[in-house]
């Protein structure tokens, strides 16, 4: 049995999680191909016209798959407690439905950690009926699954990159006469961890700060949408042309103790899980000094951004720091972003280079006159 | 203490009577208009919907009148409308003016944090006794204010004249506004009711208008409730003959939305999950699944069309358009989506309306040319 998993939206975020339940089943998971201009032609002809760029990826990527027996979109309501996703999440797989190729079934699940655990066994089991699985297969699979998701989440560190991770999982996938439980991830974690004096055996991300201290590179952040931030054909290769020129700090390596720290001075909780990540890790570069310039990275139309990035960018004044919107659609063009990330690396260089210098000779600074 | 609070269409007679009865100071904004609209912009951020930007610019309009206080609703996702508290909160903080930002939510679902917020608007002068008493006052005013409604929009296609109907519509929200007893809501219903009687039978019989077109509208609450918004559609609608309905009516939200289901209001939304079940099991949000719900109960009472409304990128009606085609197909009724913004314009949603609703009259004149082509032929046969 051949199951087709779009590499859009949900799998940025929770591809281990379904690759390691799938895997555990037996069940052969294919992913559509990285987005290319077609997948985005044909996601535009099939969604509607109003709804959002990730979602009309998706469209795309749907119609990309070729011989699978399930396309699956699952519901994800919510991940974790007093949260929910995105409300365009919550109408997967009925808005996705005029984009499904004809003659393709579609296998979809409820998704919601608010019910708690006992709950989200329970749809999975649902699921479970509907490929013909047993419960005790159902639970061994999911634990796999949050194990693999874990383990995915765990590595992500200072230097964690989406691709690397991703094409981890995938080997573990593919080997099945290994020892399944443990994909190769944690071990390239160990690894890691083994090359590091002992002394700092306790991993974070700061140790690593402290070492890139001398070096002059610039530091950015960047937030926004993990189905934004990696997927490099709609965002135009921000993500590495940012590291060309500067070191980035990516919203998804803030670790979960931080982003909640940063939550605090809210009043009213944020209820979306990406924006709380957002939110938190927006904050926390705001407040590190280390961090000389944040950008955001959003789509037309989204509408859990246009609530937080009014916060972030509130945050980011009040500190004086640099600070980018860029947004994205169907017809971003790649010179517009170069022309404004360049203004904008070089407004922060030059803001590091002269911050502070303000002349305080002379009474007046008449920008029309060079006498006192 | 100055107490204000966001328009909503009528809504604002519903809040001024609950807060005159707690004696409590309120400024009522002065009604949406493009002023209020053009100083909300200014402030909001710009991918924002639309209620955001009137909000803002209503809050900002009655600071100059001395406002000090903001009284909102709140909720709990995913809809963004949750959040307008905290965010409008700091915009207004950033823009220099002082409000304190009351959200009228269980915060983190702690009643007791609901009914100290309700205790500090209502002071401590009112016993809890009177704060329910005024809340059901106030409930009361919104169902007769709904059935006004109703029947205002069951008058406009079948009444000549349109602008004596609105001036009728005008004048009973104000005697509402006013009255101050049970009885005096009653009347003012009695009253609606024999006006359009006494005003429907003086029209001749040949020239009444028995079976004006349907149209149900549909979509998200504030833009459909707040005929500014929504750039006067029913009103519009009513002029070139057609009777409207829609699936929200401020006492059903009311009901649902702040008794929690405990009073049903004059239309209850409840049943309309169950009608959207078929195509779209689950809910998105906000009122998507009602506006799918309500799609489905109008084509199912043989409306003629279905007319959606919603404030550009609303992320739970941006769901309910996507499934609303099947609607459409599976019920083979015209559903027309109507996305309105800052840069909506009068002229272009009434164009768009008069296709519309010409387009919903060309089946019955074919029927009725069908048989006079039958005629025509069994003539020249």
């Amino acid at each position: 049995m051949r199951i087709g998993f779009p590499r859009a939206l949900y799998y940025f975020d929770y591809y281990p999680f379904w690759a390691g339940f799938f895997h555990c089943l037996d069940i052969e998971v294919v992913t559509s191909p990285p987005t290319h201009r077609q997948i985005m032609d044909q996601g535009l002809k099939k969604a509607s016209d109003e709804t959002c760029l990730p979602l009309k990826l998706l469209a795309g990527h749907i119609q990309a798959f070729k011989d699978v027996d399930w396309i699956f979109l699952p519901r994800i309501v919510s991940v974790e407690a007093d949260t929910y996703t995105c409300p365009k999440f919550l109408g997967i797989p009925e808005s996705m439905l005029p984009a499904i190729p004809p003659g393709m079934s579609v296998l979809t699940v409820n998704l919601n950690w608010r019910k708690g655990k006992r709950q989200v066994l329970k749809d999975l089991e649902v699921l479970g009926e509907q490929l013909g699985k047993s419960k005790a297969d159902i639970r061994k699979a999911f634990s796999q699954g949050l194990e693999w998701q874990q383990n995915y989440q765990d590595s992500m560190g200072a230097e964690w990159n989406f691709e690397e991770s991703i094409r981890e999982i995938n080997r573990a996938r593919k080997n099945s006469t290994e020892s399944v439980q443990v994909p190769t991830l944690v071990r390239l974690k160990d690894r890691v961890l083994a090359k590091l004096p002992a002394r700092t055996s306790k991993y974070t991300p700061e140790s690593r700060i402290v070492d890139q201290k001398t070096t002059e590179r610039l530091r950015i952040g960047l937030v926004g949408h993990s189905y934004l931030t990696h997927e490099s054909y709609a965002n135009l290769n921000l993500l590495k042309r940012l590291r060309e020129k500067a070191t980035v700090e990516l919203v998804q390596n803030v670790n979960q103790e931080e982003v909640k720290r940063h939550l605090s001075g809210l009043r009213k909780k944020l209820f979306w899980s990406h924006s709380k990540q957002i939110y938190g890790a927006g904050k926390k570069f705001v407040a590190d000094q280390k961090v000389d310039g944040i950008i955001y990275l959003t789509c037309f139309g989204c509408g859990t951004d246009s609530m937080v990035q009014e916060l972030v960018s509130h945050k980011a004044r009040e500190q004086h720091k640099p600070y980018m919107v860029v947004t994205l659609d169907e017809h971003s063009g790649e010179a517009g972003l170069v022309t404004r990330l360049e203004a904008f690396l070089d407004m922060v260089e030059r803001r590091r280079a002269h911050e502070g210098y303000v002349s305080t000779y002379g009474e007046c600074l008449d920008r029309n006159s060079n006498t006192v | 203490m100055k107490v204000t609070f966001p328009h909503m269409g009528n809504a604002w007679i519903v809040i001024q009577t609950l807060f005159e009865s707690l004696n409590v100071e309120v400024v009522v904004p002065p009604f949406n208009s493009k002023r209020t609209l053009n100083l909300g912009t200014k402030l909001s951020p710009e991918s924002a919907c639309l209620p955001l930007k009137l909000n803002l610019g209503n809050y900002l309009e009655a600071a100059s009148q001395g406002a000090d206080t903001i009284v909102i609703t709140g909720g709990i996702g995913p809809c963004r409308f949750g959040y307008y508290g905290e965010v409008e909160r700091q915009i207004l903080r950033d823009a220099g003016y002082n409000y304190e930002v009351v959200t009228l939510e269980p915060p983190d679902g702690s009643l007791l944090g609901l009914g100290k917020r309700i205790r500090f608007l209502a002071g401590s002068k009112n016993s809890w006794t009177k704060i329910l008493k005024a809340m059901r006052f106030a409930y009361l005013k919104s169902v007769a204010l709904d059935r006004v409604e109703d029947l205002i929009h069951a008058a406009r296609p079948r009444l000549p004249e349109p602008i004596l109907t609105e001036k009728l519509y005008e004048q009973a929200r104000e005697r509402l506004a006013q009255t101050m007893s049970e009885k005096g809501i009653q009347d003012t219903v009695r009253w609606v009711q024999e006006s359009i009687r006494e005003r429907q039978e003086a029209v001749n019989n040949s020239e009444r208008i028995n079976k004006p077109l349907r149209i149900g509208i549909v979509g998200e609450i504030y833009t459909i409730l707040d005929p500014f918004s929504s750039v006067g559609i029913e009103e519009e609608l009513g002029r070139l003959g057609v009777e409207v309905d829609r699936s929200i009516y401020l006492s059903g939200w009311v009901g649902s939305h702040i008794f929690r289901g405990i009073a049903p209001g004059y239309r209850s939304i409840r049943s309309y999950p169950r009608h959207a079940k078929p195509f779209l099991p689950h809910f998105v949000g906000g009122h998507g699944v009602e506006t799918v719900g309500a799609a489905v109960k109008y084509a199912r009472e043989g409306y003629d069309g279905i007319i959606q409304v919603f404030p550009l990128s609303c992320m739970p009606e941006i769901v309910a358009a996507s499934v609303l085609p099947k609607v459409q197909e599976a019920y083979n009724i015209p559903i027309m989506t109507l996305i309105v913004d800052e840069h909506t314009g009068h002229a272009g949603i009434q164009t768009r309306l008069e296709a519309y609703v010409d387009l919903l009259e060309r089946p019955r004149h074919l029927r009725e040319s069908i048989e006079t082509r039958e005629g025509v032929l069994s003539v020249g046969g």
